[in-house]
Parts: structure tokens; sequence; C-alpha cells
């Protein structure tokens, strides 16, 4: 009976974990229903020994039950029965909710197609659960149900699922693992103890050992899946502590978290809603782009934000920010003050959208802005609601000045890049050949995705990192501004341009005398440094009706009128229109062609260390990580004679002691706890048959700490150095060679101390235990 | 074994005078009992500890002549009393008679009044008799007709009992055990050793040849030496350790009462002083743990079935309680 109910939890455990995919908690309640039905059936059907077969059926029928009386009571009779119109309207919801899901990114509306598909997945997973734990007695084959369910926000999500999240639904497994054993151990009976009257009444502790091993187990194993990943470099999936995903964190005890804002974006630009997020006049009554984040780190799958910086003197109300970085002289400004209004529509936001590069900001509340990035944000208010000003110093280079201007990078970071696809890499190479100039290559290379790349635009498309950018740069050429930006960046970042990414609004449609910025204005964009302007906004996304709908190419980022097309007008608007003209253009490169032409450059790719040199690195390196122990030891040796060198008789004897004390241990002799220091020294004398200057120095040895321990007056002097050595000499002399190098290669002493701290951090297990948290618990006190 | 073994550097004029006196007694003992060195260093230990001797062993063994040779060695009185089922407490204690011409009542004291007393085969006198000496050795006194007599220092009761159950006995009671600081068993000597003692003993007595090594006032100075014996916080604490042991052990129906863990501390002084040091280590206590404990004990049924006695008892947890670290 217990069984089921831990059944039910873990099956509730693993549901939490879908928690990302879902927007709203409707779907959540729905689940917890059909959970509560599930594991309420399940328990009578225990009770009252229903036959095992009949088991899932019955449970089919409840939740069928259940769910109609919850998602189509109008169609049941008298509230429960289900009719069927209520199965009718049932399937309905159920074709709903698989449009929902293939139509909407992550995160889902839970709107109640969407809450019902999952509640019967959900019900379907925890029928399976008791089938196998409860009725089948094979409580570890209940994992591979669990694990399905797991797998859905694991293979959904471009991120990894959070780990305390992993955790929670791992000690709901092992939950049901131990109830299942321990059921399984009551059944062998009570231990008979043969012991006196006193220790009657120990039952409780004998079974409690074994089931005390099997958490202290399950723990272990939890936190080494959670613990190690993060400590392999090669493996970290996220950072460890960054719940959710892509986090920044600001100094002096100050965190916030970055939402993931891809996956966000994604989700805005499908939402059906088309709220207007905010609004805004300017002097000039120009749009702008408005941005909010600034990713800067691509580590091959996501672009994400370097840590923060906001001290206290980086608040916006401190006064005009610094001049952007890498802004020369000579470089003609334009200096415009817009009015910006968020709507509350915006959701929790702790970045304020601000066109780039802000001088100053007007703003309530403690705003700070990132140095590096000019991203201003908050630890504790929030951008909705909000009405601030801005005042942005736009750079105006002319098209002559960028030419002039190299890319000294600001920072390496920008220039980061992971192991990419060689082909990426040549394409980069191949695509931006005819610049002479890093500015140069950076038209070529927005051109190339805008128009000559034979790119097109689609919201169907998901992810940006790893094979995804490949697929997008390489063969599918198919993504919305995600991938468009992320790409951008990249190639930019190869052929040496520092890039990042932009995230935030476009400048949205003009409305009356202000302009308003909707939910799908939401827009990533690239941005690359040139030394002596700064950051420039480029525009690789196609704009207009067939991308989006509010992209504006910057005027400097277009081609000289006498480069691309005659009939391109430079100071023309949208890019669609450029879109149009240039492939009815009499040029009419056909792209294939183009890559073709081009085909033949040269292009330098590393390729990497040969295979043999890496195994011989990673021997080398497993030699090097066996050798620590050893290493290790040597190092405590040192100290422990240096200390006995520097004299202080009590320190002295102290490390001579411990180190007679490990250098045994190292040999694999056993000590009784009851053999004292004089008895010792005998002992090894008479075994080992020392001679008489080794048996002199262990006595010393021995005496010395005998002393300290014991008389009234500790000596005076503790013993030499050289009588140390004389006693490991002996011993070491005394013991077969075999013994001699497991001693020197894989010291005991070592070992052990590495286990000590291994049982203290298992002591802090059950500790936790202690607190009596496990759901299991509760299962336990009711049969206690 | 050679008692000056391990001298400290920094112990006093006393220690070296008590070394050198103790080996002069053992060595005047051991020339009339052969091949006794342990029970004989562990008597000399339980004089200096203030403590009583039971003596358990088959008749024969020297069980008496070991007592006498020691009171022989530091020249003072000693007397024996034969226990029988009819001696009284007032044959013990001493009474008080009618002195015809004085008219008046005279104290005639008992065989008590000596610096040691050999009580042989105590366990056949009746209760009350072996409470009277049992009163004797824990107070140091004895009170006859309202009148309390002060024992001389030292005094030291060594009693023999034989182990082998007999009609007409009364075993003491555990209560009673307990006032005795250590039990040995002398055993029979090795082959070699009782031939050599038929060599040298088989013609003549040997304890009448005994000189006098010490006096009184002398071994009155030992004790007051070993009183000053340094014990640590951290040896204190084993001392309680061992003895909680034996009260935790589900071999043991009775564990070691708190008196048991004065006397082992107090014998653990003695032995450290003969052996020359000024201050207590485990070492003391692990060698005087069974003699001191052991005979206190009570196995439990369990441990009895296995045939497992006491002694073996307190060795087994000698070996597994930890020896102390630090202070």
């Amino acid at each position: 009976m217990r069984l089921s109910v831990v059944a039910g939890l873990a099956v509730g455990a693993v549901t939490l974990t879908l928690y990302s995919l879902f927007e709203g908690g409707a779907w959540f309640w729905a689940c917890v229903g059909t959970l509560l039905v599930t594991t309420g059936g399940a328990t009578l059907a225990s009770r009252f020994d229903a036959p095992k077969w009949a088991v899932p059926p019955l449970l089919l029928l409840a939740t069928a039950v259940f769910l109609s009386a919850t998602f189509a009571k109008e169609h049941t009779w008298a509230w429960v029965v289900p009719t069927k119109a209520s199965a009718l309207r049932l399937g309905e919801l159920l074709a709903e909710g698989f449009t929902d899901i293939q139509r909407y990114a992550v995160p889902v509306p839970a709107e109640p197609g969407v809450s019902m598909l999952t509640a019967s997945g959900v019900g379907l997973i925890a029928i399976l659960v008791d089938l196998f734990a409860v009725r089948l007695r094979r409580a570890a084959l209940a994992g591979l149900p669990l694990l399905g369910l797991f797998t859905v926000p694991a293979a959904v999500l471009t991120e990894p699922v959070a780990w305390p999240a992993f955790v929670i639904a791992a000690i709901g497994y092992v939950g049901l693992l131990v109830a299942d054993g321990r059921e399984r151990l009551t059944q062998w009976g009570r231990a008979v103890l043969v012991r006196r009257a006193r220790s009657v009444g120990t039952d409780k502790a004998d079974s409690g050992r074994l089931a005390l091993s099997g958490k202290r187990i399950g723990a272990t194993a939890i936190a080494l899946a959670v613990v190690l990943p993060a400590l392999l470099p090669a493996l970290s999936p996220d950072p460890l502590f960054g719940f959710g995903v892509g986090n920044g964190s600001g100094k002096g005890g100050n965190s916030i978290g970055i939402p993931d804002a891809i996956a966000k974006l994604s989700g805005q630009l499908s939402q059906q809603r088309n709220l207007t997020v905010l609004t805004y006049t300017s002097a000039d009554d120009r749009p702008r782009y408005l941005r909010i984040y600034a990713l800067d780190v691509f580590d091959g799958k996501k672009w994400t934000v370097s840590p923060l910086r906001g001290r206290p003197e980086d608040r916006v109300s401190e006064g005009p920010l610094p001049p952007p970085p890498g802004l020369g002289p000579g470089i003609a400004t334009n200096r415009v003050e817009s009015r910006i209004s968020v709507s509350e529509d915006i959701g929790p936001l702790l970045f304020l959208p601000l066109p780039y590069p802000a001088v100053e900001v007007d703003v309530d509340g403690d705003w700070r802005a990132d140095q590096a990035s000019r991203m201003v944000f908050s630890t504790r208010d929030e951008a909705a609601g909000l009405n601030y000003r801005v005042v942005v110093n736009e750079p105006r280079p002319t098209r002559d000045q960028l030419d002039t201007m190299d890319t000294p990078t600001p920072d390496s970071r920008f220039l980061a890049l992971p192991d990419l696809d060689p082909k990426i890499v040549a394409m980069a190479g191949r695509v931006t050949a005819k610049g002479a100039t890093p500015y140069q290559k950076a038209v070529l290379l927005q051109e190339w995705f805008t128009r000559t790349g034979g790119f097109s635009y689609s919201l169907e498309t998901k992810g940006s990192g790893g094979s995804a950018l490949s697929r997008f740069i390489l063969t599918a050429r198919t993504g919305y501004c995600e991938q468009f930006a992320s790409a951008m960046a990249v190639m930019a970042r190869v052929i040496g341009i520092p890039a990042r990414v932009s995230i935030g609004y476009t400048g949205g449609t003009k409305i009356e005398k202000s302009w308003a910025v909707r939910t799908q204005d939401a827009h990533a964009w690239p941005e690359l440094y040139f030394e002596g302007v700064g950051w420039l906004p480029f525009e690789p996304t196609p704009a207009g009706g067939a991308g989006q709908g509010t992209a504006r190419v910057p005027d400097y980022s277009l081609p000289r009128p006498s480069e691309v097309t005659p009939s391109a007008d430079p100071s023309a608007g949208p890019a669609s229109d450029e879109e149009d003209t240039s492939s009815q253009g009499p040029t009419r490169r056909n792209p294939r062609d183009f890559e073709r032409d081009l085909g033949a450059v040269p292009v330098a790719v590393d390729p990497g260390m040969p295979v043999a040199a890496k195994i011989a690195l990673g021997a080398a390196g497993v030699l090097l990580l066996a050798l620590v122990p050893a290493a290790a030891r040597t190092l405590v040796r040192r100290r422990r004679h240096a200390q006995i060198r520097r004299g202080g008789a009590a320190p002295a004897i102290r490390a001579a002691w411990a180190e007679l004390c490990d250098t045994l241990t190292d040999l694999g002799e056993a000590r009784e706890p009851s053999e004292s220091p004089r008895a010792l020294a005998r002992r090894l004398t008479e075994m080992y048959e020392f001679d008489a200057e080794a048996a002199a120095a262990v006595t010393a040895v021995a005496t010395a700490e005998e002393r300290m321990r014991y008389a009234a007056s500790p000596p005076s002097a503790g013993p030499a150095a050289a009588e140390l050595s004389c006693v490991r000499r002996a011993l070491m002399g005394a013991v077969p060679g075999k013994r001699r190098m497991g001693a020197l290669l894989a010291p005991r002493s070592i070992l052990l101390r590495v286990r000590a701290a291994g049982t203290r951090v298992l002591d802090g297990f059950d500790r936790l235990e202690g607190i009596r948290w496990l759901p299991l618990s509760k299962g336990e006190a009711g049969t206690r | 074994m050679a008692l000056t073994s391990d001298v400290a550097p920094d112990a006093g004029n006393r220690l070296e005078d008590l070394v050198d006196t103790a080996h002069r007694i053992r060595r005047s003992i051991e020339s009339v009992i052969e091949g006794k060195a342990d029970a004989v260093r562990l008597t000399l230990t339980v004089l200096l500890a203030e403590g009583h001797l039971l003596i358990e062993d088959v008749p024969g063994v020297g069980k008496t002549m070991l007592a006498k040779a020691l009171a022989r060695s530091i020249d003072c009185p000693v007397r024996r009393v034969q226990f029988t089922p009819d001696l009284l407490p007032s044959d013990i204690t001493g009474v008080s008679a009618y002195n015809q011409q004085t008219r008046e009542f005279e104290f005639k004291p008992g065989p008590v009044f000596a610096n040691i007393v050999v009580g042989d085969e105590i366990n056949r006198a009746s209760p009350k008799t072996q409470s009277a000496l049992l009163e004797c050795m824990e107070e140091h006194q004895v009170t006859v007709d309202g009148v309390t007599y002060e024992l001389e220092s030292p005094f030291m009761v060594i009693a023999t009992q034989n182990p082998i159950e007999m009609e007409g006995t009364y075993p003491l009671p555990e209560a009673q055990r307990d006032r005795f600081t250590a039990k040995i068993a002398m055993g029979y000597p090795e082959p070699t050793a009782e031939l050599e003692m038929l060599d040298v003993h088989g013609a003549s007595q040997p304890l009448g040849k005994l000189e006098p090594v010490a006096t009184t006032a002398e071994v009155r100075a030992l004790i007051q030496a070993v009183r000053a014996v340094y014990v640590s916080q951290a040896v204190k604490r084993y001392a309680v350790d061992m003895v909680t042991a034996t009260r935790r052990s589900p071999d043991l129906r009775l564990g070691a009462s708190p008196r048991a863990t004065l006397q082992l501390l107090r014998g653990a002084r003695a032995h450290a002083a003969l052996a020359g040091r000024d201050y207590v280590i485990p070492d003391d206590l692990q060698e005087l743990a069974v003699p001191v404990l052991a005979h206190r004990l009570l196995p439990s049924l369990e441990a009895q079935g296995q045939r497992r006695q006491p002694e073996q008892v307190v060795a087994d947890l000698v070996r597994r309680v930890p020896v102390p670290d630090t202070n």
C-alpha cells in the first residue's frame, strides 16, 4: 500500500521537471489531480487485493473519468459520468493540444488542450509505474516510464534540465527503490538477536542500518551525478548553481538571473497575442533598436552573458555614463533624447530596453550600468511599468571612415570561439574574400545573409548552437533572427571582427506620435566592433513581410552603391525592397555560383591534434592523476620534516609521531587502537628485527610522544629528523618490495584521509536524513 | 626484567631511592620463591598502592611463603590466620579480657595488628568473620567494645583461597572480593625453577636465612612517593573508559565498580613508580587491568556457556579500548 503512494510521489517528482515547458500553472494542477486519482485508485486496489491484471484497466478508467470531469464537465452526466459528447470533447482537446504543441515554441501556454494532453500522459506514466513497481514488484523497471517522462523536457529544451529539478526527479526514483527494498526486507522477518537484556529493543536499528546504507548509496549517486559533470569541463552543460539558464551575477552579493533570452525570444515571436510591450517617442522621430541583453560568450551551443558588474558607483542615477567603448574623435555623433514607457505586459524583466549607446538614463529605482556592455540592470526593480528618459549618442561614421578602421579587440572574449565545424570557417573565408578591410568584410557578410546567400526566414526553426549552427549556415539556410544574428556574429569572429549578439526589440511601428513596440518585435541582431567607432549593429535578418517585419538595415552597413546594383538606393528604407531588386538585378548572382567561384580560395583550417597525440596526452594525464596521492604524501612528509627541523618541542614531536603513524599506514601495518606508543616501538623493534640504531630511534620517537601525552611536563626537545628518517629507512628495508612500492605510489594514509572526508560528507547526508523531508517517511510513520 | 630500564631523566632522588629499595625487596623475596617474578612484582605493586592481595591457587605453591618472605624482607611483624568455619570475629580483631591483677578489662590485640596479615583459606570462615577482616582492610582500624584502634601503616592483607570447590566453604561474595586490589594466581613453577628449588631449599628452611633489606619507615616513604606520581587527564579518562567498557560488555553480568577505578589508578601509580617513571602511561593500566579488574566481574550466562573467563573478557576489552591520544 505504501509502495503505491511512493510510486505516485515518484511520478509527481518527475512531473515537476516539466515546469520549464509550460507557461502558467494550469497543467500542473491537472497533473496533480490525475496523480491523486491514479495513486488513490492504486492504493484502494492494494487495500482490497484486487487482481493484478485488473488494476491498470481500472486506473485507466478512473483517469478517463477524472479527465472528463475536469475538462469536459458540461458534457458529462451529473458532472461525473462520461458521455459520448464528453469523450468527443476530450478528443477535440487532445487534437488542440497536439496542434498547440506543434505550433508554439517552449514555453507553451497551458491552454486546456495542452494541460489535458499533459495530464493524460502523466496519468499513463503513473499507471505504468504502478504496474511495474506495485503489481509486478519490479521497482527498477518502473524507472523506464519515469525516464521516458524525464526525457521530454531534456529533449525539447535546448537547455539542459536544471540540476535541482534533476535531483528532485532522481530522489523520486530512489525513494521508490528504497520503499520497494524495505517492503521486501520486512517480509524476511526480524533478525534474531542473541544479546543480553540491556540491548533488547534494537530491532529498529537493524533494518534501519540496511536502509541507511541504501540511502547513502542513493544520495551519493545523485550527488555524484550532479557534481561530477560540473567538475569536468568537457561535460559541463550548465554552470553549477545556475538555476535556470544563462546567468549573470553582480558583484557584492547581488546576483540576477537572465531568463533564457533566446528561448524567450522564439516564444515571443511565435506568440499569438501581439501585446504592446513598450512605447517611445524620440526627438528626431526615428525608430531605434532597443537593446536588452548583449550576449558575448558563445560556447558552441548558445550565447550567454559574461558576469555583469554593477557597482554602486555604476548607478545610472549617478550622472552621465562615460563615453561608449571604442568611440574615437573625428566621428560625427548624433545626440538624441527618447522617452520610453514600458508596459506591464512585458513581464518580469530586470533589464531596461535601451537604444545603444545610451549616455544618460533618467529612471526611478536602483539601476546600474555594466560598463563593458552598457546593459542596464537592477537586482530588485523591474522594468515593467517604468517611464524613463534616455539620451543616446549615436556614432554616424561615413563609409570612408569605416574603411580605415581596424578591429583590435577590446577584450579577447569577443573573439573567443569554441571548436567550430571547419566548413563554417572555410565558408566565412570564402564569403568575405573580396573584402579588403574589416568593414568591407562585415558588409559582405551581412549581404551574404540578406541577399546573396539564399537564406529564408522561418519561425519553425529551433536552436542556434552546435549542429544547428552548421545546419543553418551550410545546408538549411532557414531560420529567424536568432539564427541569423548568431551565425553572423560567429562568422564575424571567425574573420577576426569582435562580435556579440544583442537581444531586444526592433524600433516598432509608428502609431500617431509615438512608436509602439510589440511582442513580435522581439529581435536579435549582431553588433560588430570597430576601433574608433565602437560597437555597430548590423542586420543580417531579412526584413519586411517575408522576414522580421520591423527590422531595419543601418545605412552604414549597406554596400556602396557602385558595389551592389545600380538600381539599389543606399538610402532606401526596408531591406525587403532591396531583396526584391537584387533577385531581379543585372548581376543576378546565383548563390551557388558565388560559392563555386570562390571555392578554390585556399583557406587555412587547423585540423587539430592527431589522434595518437590525444591518446598519449590522455594517458599522460591519467598517469599524472594517479601520481597525485604519492605527490601529496611527499609534500606532507617534507612539511613534517621541516617542522621537526624548525624545533619547538611540541609541534616537532607531534609531526614526528604523525609521520611514523602515516608511514606505518602506508606500509599496510595494522595497529590495535589500544597500542600505546611504547608498545608500538617495542613491537616494531621485535617484528622487523631493527638494529640498535633503528631501535633507539623508534624508541626516541615513541618516548617523546609518550611524555608529550602523559607526563606532567612535556619534554624540552623533540626527536631529531635523522631519527625519523632512520626509522623510515629501517621500515622500508624490512618490508617486501611490493609493499614498499605500494607505500610509495599509492600511500594509504592519503587515501584514508580522502575516505575520511567522504565519510564526513556522508554523515552530512545522514543529518539531512534526520530532517525527515522525504515523502517516504510519511508512509513509514503510518506503518510503524 | 630490569626495573631501572626506563628511569625518567628528570626523576627526583626519591624515585631513584624507591626503585632501589623496591629492587632490594624484590631480590630478597625471589631468593626464596623461584621463577615467580610477575607474582612478586604484582605483590610489591599492591603493597605500594596500599591495597590488599587475594591469591587464589591450589595448596602448596608458595602463597604463604610469598607473604612471609615479603614481611621478613621489610622487617615488619607478620601474622597468619588460618580461617576455619568456627573462627570468630574476635579471633581476628582481638578481645578485651579481664585482668585479675589490675581488675580491669584489657585489650588483647588480635592477629590483624601487624603490618602484613596472611589470611589462609579465607573462604573457609563464616561470612561474619570474613566481614570482620574486610572491615579492617577498608578502614585500616579496629573497633572493639567501642574503642577504636588504628592499624599501623603499611597494612596489607594477603588472603589465599582454594579454587577447588570444597565442602564447608563460604565463597567470598562479589562485594567482598571488590575490596581486594588485585587477585593473582601463583601457578606451578617451571620445571627448571622447581628443580632449582629442590637444590637450594631442599634441606633447609629458606625463610630463616632471610635478612630484612628495608624498614617499615622506608616502605612508608615509598608509599608517599607513589602518591606523588603524576596521572594525566588523558590517562584518567582511559581508566574510566576501561571500567566503563566492563560495564557495557555483553559478556559480563556485573561490571567493575568505581572503587575498582580508584584502585586501578592507584595500582598504576605504583606500577609506574616501580618502573622508575614519575608519570602513569596507558601501559601501566593495561598490565594491571586483568589482575585488578577480573576478580570483581561476573560473566554473563552467555559467556559462561562459551566458557569465557572474566580474565579473558578483560584482556579482550583492553585490546579494544583505544589509548588516549592527547590531553
